[in-house]
């Protein structure tokens, strides 16, 4: 077993902001999942425990481990980003990559329904295909069509599932 | 014997043709699931869930037990041949199995990591089909009280005890049962932090949670860091196979690893990554050849691999008696269950006795199939790891997409999907387990409804967590399981720096 020590106490460490920012949001979402349980409406009358106690108590803990989380990142404990089998932990950090399959994602899902299920994921996998740095685009755009157009039959001939034919009504 | 008796009524329904060919259909999908990075077999069978609901549940459940001891097989060809180790129950087989690849012994890797599967998912079968009938036979009698303090165990196990960082494991869990009281509360009727959202008062759907966090964050995430280099894959000339001495060195640790991996599954100790660890040590320990260790030494293969497939016989035990989840995996298995109306737990094997022993007995038979699809295909399953990246991640978003999509036929899903995706991009990036919170969302209704229950009966008296013997107990237990491995650590911690003074 290799002998690494991702989390090194360093005594006066320096405090990660992204750290400190995310510690701070669950603290927030405790808080507000503690504005939300007063708006369940305990109106149980035969209910011993009313639908307003779980939540409460889910509240509560959510604020509390939030703020000892917040705690830990204000005295400089970092958190040390996953590695997965495709991941480079000294690659630079791209979050482009990132915003491009969101985007085309959300975007296709917008089209997916006027335009068509084969039109809305064909962009989504086009997308996905460019964030990982695939530049070959007539290839890209033949596959993205493919593996649409296949996906679409096999699920609704293969598995009688209904999906928004879209543009290509008749067509498939 | 009445277990045997049922276990042969149960080769009756799984031996018929269909039922045959859905078994084949799951570990070929299992192994494929698990060869491939990206998505593994929890992903698959939440992404299956959609699109099985008009198969009978008992074609489902064993194609989805196909599944779930066929991801552990392929798990380990990656991990021998790709250098990067994806679950963390595999960080042992690509440490030793790696490294006698890359000295020209792929395939006898290959070959003791899936004999050693097939030896231990079959004793861990065997040790399932004898211990679950008399375990559900138990817990019959365990009241409401007792339900809710496992459940509660279940859930400190799995976040705190085991994981790297007990504060982060119960995050990730709060998360999860956060999002598992979004809806309508059935006992009341009131709606809860549905946002106004007409759409969110079904509650979220753990398909979209799970898809979310694994697939898309996975995504997400291995795109703004994606290793540029190819990846050496090593190539596999023939099949896989051993020759006598391999077979020598192997026997052992098959069956020290199956000894130590069904215990660990079976308690909820969140997973497979102890007993791999602990084999592999163990084997260190007692081999003749303790240099080999670290270079490439067979038994740091057979061992551990074995473990991780004994210990996912074992996670089924509490599954199908208590209706406990101890992993992901187990997780999905479990809401799988709830959506055929059927609730895992001692009843089961009453209510639907020719269901579960289907279920088993098909887990005999998807073992013997692993074993004939993994040693002479292997070359086949090895190429798969040649798929450009690009495209194969950008197939797994597509499939997430329909897999959601036909859930409610909704876009209104897809943009929950994309929120998950995000969150699940930020869990990854700030060290987050995402196993808690998908046992938070599936476990934390049930949570909610024994807790429910137990006040009811007890009239509102919150003492009778502590009055009632079993439960007590169970709570008592949960207080060390917090409390203990804290302080082992900090203790740990002292001691290495005392250590680290004085020299």
């Amino acid at each position: 077993m290799t002998n690494q020590s991702p989390h090194s106490p360093a005594p006066r460490a320096r405090i990660s902001w992204p750290d400190v920012l995310v510690a701070l949001g669950l603290t927030v979402l405790g808080v507000l999942l503690f504005v939300g349980t007063q708006q369940i409406q305990s109106s149980g009358m035969n209910n011993i425990v009313g639908p307003r106690v779980f939540p409460l108590i889910v509240s509560f803990g959510m604020t509390l481990l939030g703020v000892l989380l917040l705690i830990g990142a204000l005295r400089g404990e970092r958190a040390e980003p996953a590695s997965e089998e495709d991941t480079d932990p000294d690659a630079p950090v791209q979050l482009g990559a990132a915003a491009i399959i969101l985007g085309g994602f959300l975007i296709g899902a917008l089209i997916l329904v006027p335009l068509g299920f084969v039109f809305g994921t064909a962009l989504m996998y086009f997308s996905v295909a460019f964030a990982f740095g695939e530049r070959r685009f007539g290839l890209m755009a033949l596959v993205s069509l493919l593996v649409a157009v296949v996906t679409y039959e096999l699920f609704t001939r293969g598995l009688g599932l209904s999906l928004p034919p879209g543009l290509l009504k008749g067509l498939l | 014997m009445d277990a045997l008796h049922s276990l042969f009524a149960g080769f009756g329904t799984a031996l018929t043709p269909l039922n045959l060919l859905w078994a084949l259909v799951g570990v070929t999908l299992g192994t494929l699931v698990g060869v491939l990075p990206g998505i593994g077999p929890a992903l698959t069978v939440a992404l299956l869930l959609p699109v099985t609901a008009k198969l009978p549940p008992v074609s489902a459940f064993i194609m989805f037990a196909g599944i779930y001891y066929g991801g552990m097989f392929g798990g380990s060809t990656t991990s021998i041949l790709l250098n990067t180790p994806g679950e963390s129950s595999s960080i042992i087989t690509a440490l030793e199995g790696n490294k006698m690849a890359r000295k020209g012994r792929a395939a006898a890797a290959l070959a003791t990591a899936a004999i050693g599967s097939f030896v231990a998912g079959t004793i861990g079968t065997m040790l399932l089909t004898f211990a679950a009938p008399a375990i559900a036979e138990i817990a019959v009698q365990i009241p409401p009280t007792a339900k809710f303090a496992l459940i509660l165990l279940a859930f400190v196990t799995i976040s705190a005890t085991f994981g790297g960082s007990p504060l982060r494991g119960l995050i990730s869990l709060f998360f999860g049962l956060a999002i598992g009281l979004v809806g309508t509360d059935l006992q009341s009727g009131q709606a809860r932090f549905a946002l106004g959202y007409p759409e969110l008062l079904d509650g979220i759907d753990f398909v979209t949670v799970v898809i979310g966090l694994f697939a898309i964050g996975e995504t997400l995430y291995v795109a703004t860091r994606l290793r540029k280099d190819k990846g050496s894959v090593i190539a596999l000339k023939g099949n896989a196979s051993m020759n006598r001495e391999d077979w020598r060195r192997s026997w052992w640790p098959w069956l020290r690893g199956t000894a130590l991996g069904f215990p660990f599954g079976a308690i909820p100790a969140g997973g497979a990554e102890i007993p791999t660890f602990l084999s592999y040590t163990l084997e260190k320990k007692l081999s003749k050849h303790p240099e080999e260790f670290g270079q490439g030494a067979i038994e740091g293969v057979a061992g551990p691999e074995a473990a991780n497939n004994a210990s996912a016989a074992g996670v089924l035990v509490p599954l199908l008696t208590l209706g406990l989840p101890t992993s992901a995996t187990a997780a999905i298995l479990l809401a799988a269950f709830q959506q055929y109306g059927l609730q895992p737990g001692p009843l089961l094997f009453v209510t639907n006795g020719d269901l579960v022993w289907g279920l088993i007995a098909s887990l005999y038979i998807g073992n013997a199939m692993l074993l004939a699809l993994n040693l002479p295909l292997a070359p086949i399953w090895a190429k798969l790891l040649l798929i450009p990246r690009p495209f194969l991640y950008a197939g797994i978003l597509v499939f997430s997409t329909v897999g959601v999509y036909s859930l409610n036929n909704s876009v209104f899903d897809l943009f929950l999907l994309a929120i998950f995706g995000v969150i699940g991009y930020g869990m990854r990036r700030f060290d987050f387990p995402v196993t808690p919170a998908i046992i938070g969302v599936i476990l934390g209704p049930t949570a909610e409804n024994f807790f429910r229950t137990a006040m009811q009966q007890s009239n509102g008296d919150y003492s009778v967590f502590v009055t009632q013997p079993s439960s007590a107990f169970i709570l008592v237990i949960v207080l060390l399981a917090l409390v203990v491995p804290p302080l082992l650590r900090a203790r740990g911690r002292r001691a290495a720096g005392r250590v680290g003074v004085q020299s």
